[in-house]
Parts: structure tokens; sequence; C-alpha cells
């Protein structure tokens, strides 16, 4: 590090209050990823006295009223404070490191996006501390029960309040990161030698700056209805329920992808470099990626079909044709592990995972997309199962993928790849014995969102077993951590380039200096650590 | 199977619904079969051998192949949506004569029932909820509620729709045969949402015309 680096530096804050007042996207990355962890384990544990209660028939635990609040906050905390933020938070990190850029283009933005965040779920939680609890009416807020007639209390207002909060941070954090790609790639990293991380974290971007502040006006609108009765969803007052609905939905599945296209890019870089390949179908993939993007704002009202008020073969052709662009992915990722040299460390072991989970979510999609089969299983517990193999098999699996094959760059250790391994398979199963049993549970017709079923109903069996398998899932939650914590003090070092990556990160030291990189290997592909590595063996 | 445990519907257009569903279930269990084999296959065969450090073979990309693999998902969910399309327009087809015409209002939490062309009201309550008979043959459901968004929906008809405030919604079933059918709001609904459930029950015309003249005798209001 040059001398002027060093003095600029030793005037800088120290310890917690660095942290605090950083403006650099990688601890703003890890700061993001901690705290979206922290309200992963909290959503989580929420969910694990869901379980608790739905073990057997009758209320042994809680009351609806706080059945009902758990199951809210629970979605409201995995897709708002959890899913959405450590894409921030992999994208804040890993973004600038993959185009060779030294920061973001705007960093004391990228604070405010993550200080926002905080603010905002720090607000959507305090509803736990108000006298009529925290809100109640579901993640997706349906009016008319959202209204103020049928949930009263604070803990609904600051739910909109800490919602609105977030969205604000999420569309800054996407501006930020686009000007960033856009603006400051490194000499020779075109468009397409990006990663295919990039690219996916581009369409989410979009995605997020078309999506939320749709969400944002409705919000706004039901605030307005709560406290100054606007009666944009009151039908007495001339509103309709329905208009919330489509305002909810429109941001609402752009949503899903948002939390499930980054992932998609975290595969797609782990998977070349643990079979010794390029991608297979680069430019097909980030086509693939595009399209989805753009399919995903056609498709919202395919959670409406049962209303009977919208259009349902038009949404139902689109829900099928944007199972397409997804499913050839697989076959990108099939065919770059065909003929490779795999081997399985903990990252690939967890993308492997994710393969097999996220198929079983993307087909039973299709299901969904039809809607006669969709009247009979929508709402149900189909729906749970099928969403939760999107959102857990599908994202969190890339997602401790992302952890373990990225943890290594930020901290300088690598995790402990025998326990990794007990995590994986534990989480594995864990997720198969909760979730699978709920897709026959809403075949038979247990409704989603009841704090209780009776005693003849049939679902006693089934609940049960899920009820077990979530006792394996925290559990792998644990041993991560554990893994984690120990790692950090004594793991082995990691050194700049412990998995033979073919993206820039690799080409620094782990973690990397401030301002990332102090010399960049020439780039000519979309993997210049591996053209560098190998430059003599390739053949052109 | 996952399709055979697919409960058997009681109404002509849940049994249309059963039959799309397993169409669906074996198209999908053959995609899911060969992605899976072809992941499975991978893992298998192509895992590196110990001490192997050799390059394999750096191929990026066959545009044919991708042409292909994009067009064949697009023709098989083309086909899933003409199949489904079809199923559709007969689920949702308004029968001209119902043999009764039911006015459902959900509000939180129970079912209140009107048998249309007579004074027959049953209403139902978290602690007793509405019982009510209704003929088998064509029957039709007006759908809406007082308060909040609620859906109706009873498994056995492999069938549900909303109960939207200030929205009539018909929607017409055949019922093939007799049975007592357990139904549940499905669209979460405030606080006890889980208790607002109704049974259906479906017999000949002859008794369901007594029942109904029994509670028509019974007067208005009359509840289970």
């Amino acid at each position: 590090m040059a001398t002027g680096d060093a003095a600029i530096h030793a005037s800088e804050p120290h310890g917690i209050a660095a942290w605090l007042t950083t403006v650099d996207h990688k601890r703003i990355g890890i700061l993001y990823l901690v705290t979206a962890v922290g309200f992963f384990v909290i959503s989580g544990s929420l969910s694990m006295f869901m379980r608790a209660e739905l073990a057997q028939p009758g209320l042994q635990l809680m009351d609806e009223s706080t059945y009902n609040q758990l199951f809210t906050m629970h979605g409201t905390g995995m897709m708002f404070l959890f899913a959405t933020p450590v894409v921030a938070g992999l994208a804040n990190y890993f973004v600038p490191l993959h185009i060779g850029a030294p920061d973001v283009a705007f960093p004391r933005v990228n604070a405010l996006t993550y200080w926002l965040y905080v603010l905002g779920g720090v607000v959507i939680f305090s509803g736990f501390l108000t006298a009529s609890g925290a809100a109640s009416f579901g993640w997706t807020a349906y009016a008319p029960l959202s209204e103020s007639t049928y949930t009263p209390g604070a803990g609904a207002d600051l739910w909109i309040i800490g919602l609105i909060l977030v969205g604000t941070s999420s569309i800054l954090g996407a501006v930020n990161l686009m000007a960033t790609i856009f603006g400051m790639r490194a000499p020779g990293m075109t468009m397409f030698r990006l990663p295919i991380f990039v690219w996916n974290i581009i369409v989410t971007m979009t995605l997020i700056m078309f999506s939320f502040p749709v969400l944002t006006a409705a919000l706004a609108a039901l605030f307005i209805d709560r406290n100054f009765g606007g009666g944009f969803f009151d039908p007495a007052q001339g509103g309709d329920p329905i208009l919330y609905q489509h305002l909810f939905w429109f941001f609402g599945h752009p949503e899903v992808y948002i939390v499930i296209l980054p992932f998609f890019g975290v595969v797609t870089e782990i998977i070349p470099v643990f079979s010794r390949k390029p991608l297979f179908g680069y430019r097909g993939f980030v086509f693939a990626t595009l399209l989805i993007g753009a399919y995903s704002f056609s498709v919202w009202a395919h959670h409406m079909f049962t209303t009977g008020a919208v259009d349902n073969p038009f949404f139902s052709a689109t829900s099928m044709l944007i199972a397409v662009p997804t499913g050839v992915k697989f076959f990108n990722w099939i065919s770059t592990m065909w003929r490779g040299k795999l081997t399985f460390p903990t990252p690939m072991l967890f993308c492997m995972g994710f393969l097999f989970m996220f198929l079983i979510g993307g087909i039973t999609g299709v299901f969904l997309a039809s809607p006669p089969i969709d009247y009979a299983v929508h709402d149900t517990y189909y729906v749970v199962g099928h969403m939760h193999s999107v959102l857990f098999g599908g994202s969190v699996f890339a997602i401790f993928a992302a952890f373990y094959y990225w943890i290594p760059k930020m901290s300088g250790r690598l995790m402990n790849e025998r326990v990794g391994k007990l995590h994986f398979w534990l989480m594995l199963a864990g997720f198969n014995l909760t979730f699978l049993p709920m897709y026959q549970l809403g075949i038979d017709g247990m409704a989603r969102r009841i704090a209780d079923y009776p005693a003849v109903s049939g679902f006693e069996g089934l609940n049960a077993l899920s009820t077990a398998g979530s006792g394996l899932l925290a559990l792998s939650i644990v041993v991560f951590l554990v893994n984690f914590v120990i790692s950090m003090k004594r793991g082995e070092q990691a050194g700049d380039d412990p998995w033979g990556g073919n993206t820039l990160e690799w080409a620094t030291t782990s973690p990397p200096p401030p301002h990332n990189f102090r010399r960049l290997p020439p780039i000519r592909s979309e993997r210049p650590v591996f053209d560098e590595r190998h430059g003599d063996q390739l053949d052109g | 199977m996952l399709s055979a445990c697919a409960p058997q519907a009681v109404t002509e257009q849940g049994r249309e619904v059963n039959a799309l569903y397993t169409t669906f279930f074996w198209v999908a269990a053959g995609i899911f079969a060969i992605t899976a084999g072809l992941i499975g296959w991978s893992i298998v065969r192509y895992r590196a051998k110990p001490g192997d450090n050799e390059l394999p073979k750096q191929f990026h990309q066959n545009l044919k192949l991708e042409v292909v693999w994009f067009a064949i998902p697009q023709i098989i969910v083309i086909g899933l949506f003409v199949l489904s399309a079809f199923t559709l327009s007969e689920v949702n087809e308004r029968k001209s004569e119902p043999a009764a015409t039911v006015r459902v209002t959900g509000y939180q939490w129970g079912w209140r029932f009107e048998y249309e062309g007579t004074d027959v009201e049953v209403v139902g309550t978290p602690q007793d909820p509405a019982e009510v008979m209704v003929p088998t043959g064509d029957v039709a459901f007006i759908l809406t509620s007082v308060d909040v968004v609620h859906s109706f929906y009873v498994p056995k008809f492999l069938f549900k729709r909303d109960a939207v405030p200030g929205r009539d919604t018909r929607v017409d079933v055949t019922i093939n045969e007799e049975g007592t059918y357990a139904g549940v709001c499905a669209e979460f609904c405030g606080l006890l949402h889980d208790r607002m459930t109704f049974s259906i029950e479906a017999v000949e015309r002859d008794e369901f015309d007594r029942w109904l003249s029994q509670q028509d005798a019974a007067g208005e209001g009359s509840t289970t």
C-alpha cells in the first residue's frame, strides 16, 4: 500500500466506529450479509413456533392472534429483510470485485441504503412491542383485511412504514449498482465478458427499479386508507380490493425473480469452477435471463386466478412461457458439468442441492400456472410447498453455496469442510421432510395460514412429519453458525484463490485491500483469472 | 405416486381437474426424471479422478443444441396451456338451469347461505358452522362478502373461488355423488380464519326439496 493511502487510513476511525461510519463497499456488503442472516435466524425461529403449533391438532402453544402475527412476520422477514438484502450484500461485495472496480459508484448512498434497511427492519419488527402486537394480515397484506377497520393497531402501520423504508433502500441500492456496472468496468471488461453473476444482478436491479415503486405506491395508498380515510381499497367508498392485489402482485411476482435470479448467478459462477470448464452457452444464458426479466412483469395475476376478476387464459399463458427460459438454464448447468472434471467441496454440494430442489419448485410452478389446477390447490399447503421449494430449495441452498464459496475471500479463512458437509446433508434431509409433505397436505385440502386444523382432517401425520423436518432444518442452521464462528477463529488460511476460481475476485488478496486491486490480469473472456492461470494450455 | 394421491372429486368439473392434474403430473414426472437423471449422471460419471490435473476439453457453446433445448420446452408448455385452456372453459362453464341457486356470503368468520326463490337462510358461526344441503346435479353458487376477502373452498370439488366484498361471483358445479363435503375459507381473513368452516350435504332432488320446505316452514333466519 502506498504511503499516501496509509496516511489517509490512519486518520480513519477504528473498531466499531469504523463499521458504523464505513462507506467501503466490502464492509457494507458484510454488514448487509450479517444483518440479513440475523433476520433469517429471527424469521426462521418464528416459523419453528408455527411448526410446533401445527405438529398436532388443537391450539397448544399460542392463540390465533399470535399465530397470525408469526406467519405474517415470518414471510415479511424472509422476503424483505433476508432474501432481498442478501442480494444487496453479495452484490455490494462482489460486483465491484467482479468488474475490476475500486468501489461502487456512490459509496455514501451505499451506506444510506444499508442504514435505511436496518431502520426499516427495526420499525417492522417493533410492532411486536405495541399493545396490539405486530402486523397480522400476512406478508401480502390484502385489503380490506389490512384496512384499519379490520386490523386496527400501530403494528400494522409500523409494518407499512418499515416496508416503505426498506423499499426505498432497495431502489437506491439498485440505482447505485447499475451505475457501478455501467460506469466502472475495468478496461477490457465488455458486457459479454461480465461474470454471469453480474448479468443476473443487472436484471435483478432492473426489476427492483420497476417493481418496488409500485409496492411503495400500494403501501402509501394503504397507509392513507388506514389513517385518513382514503378509500382506495374500500368498496363502500368506490375503492376496489382487487386493485390492491394487482398492485401488490405487480411488485410481488418480479420480487420472486429478484430473490432467485441473483442465485442463478451464484450457482452459475460456482458450477464452472468445480467442473473446470467454462459455462456452456454464456450468451444463451444471458438471453434467457433477460427474457425472464421481461416476462416477469406479465405474469403477476396468476396469484389472482381464483378472484374471478382477471383474465385467466392470458396470465396462464405468460406464466407457462416463463418456465421455458428458467428451464433451459438447467441444460446450461448440466452441459457445463458434462465431460468436466467435477469436484464436490461444500459450495458445489450446495449447488447440486439447489439443482434438485429448485427443479421440484420450478416444475410445480407449471402446475400452478394452469388455472383449473390452481383452483384446486391455490391458498393451500401445496403453494406453501411450492414457494419454499423455490425460495428455500432454490435461493437458500444457493445462498449457502455463496457463503461457503466466498466467505474465504471475505475473511481470509476457509470454512471447515467436514462440518460444512454435515450442514449440507442435514439441511437437505430437513428440507425435504419439512416441505414435501406440504404438497400432499395441499392436495388433500389443507388451507394455508391456519393456526389449527380439525383432529378428523387426516392432516395429522404429515404435519407431524413436517414439524420433525423443521427441527432438522433448524439444527442444520446451528451447525452452520457454529462452523462459521469456529472457522473464523481457527480456520485454515484461504490464500488468494483457494478454489481455482475464474473471476477477478480471485486475483486479489483474501480479504481484498481497500480499493480492491493492486494489479488486474488482462481481461479477454469472462474467466480472466482462469485465462491467466491456464493461458499456455488453451488452444485459442 | 402423487397423482394417485389426488382426492377423487365428486363433481363433474372436479373430475376434469383431476384428469388435467394427472396429465400434468406424468409430463412433469417425465421432465423431472430426465433432468434429474442428467444431473445425477453428470455427478457420478464426470467426478474428477484423484490426481488428474489435466484440464477437461473447454467447449463453450453449441447454437443448434441451444435452439433445440429452447424449442422443446416451449412446445411442451404450449401443449399444456392448450389442454389447460380446454379444461378451464369446462370448469367455468355456466349452467343454464341449475337445480338450485345458492347465494353464499362470507363474513368474519362464518358463511351465510340463502336459497334463491325461498326465504331459507342458514347462518354459520365459528362455534357452530353452517351445515346446508344441495341437490345433486347442477348447482350455482353466487359468492360475495360483507367485509374482507374470503374464499369458498370445498376440497372434494377440487375448486375454490374468492368471495370479494362489492362483487358477486357466480360459480356452477355439477355434483355427481351424494355425500357430506367439508368446506373452509381458503383466503386468510383475520383472527378466526381457521374456524371459518361449513359443510355441504349433497342429496337426491326429492330429499333436498323436503329439507328446503322444512327450512322454509321453520321461518326466516333459521340456523342449523
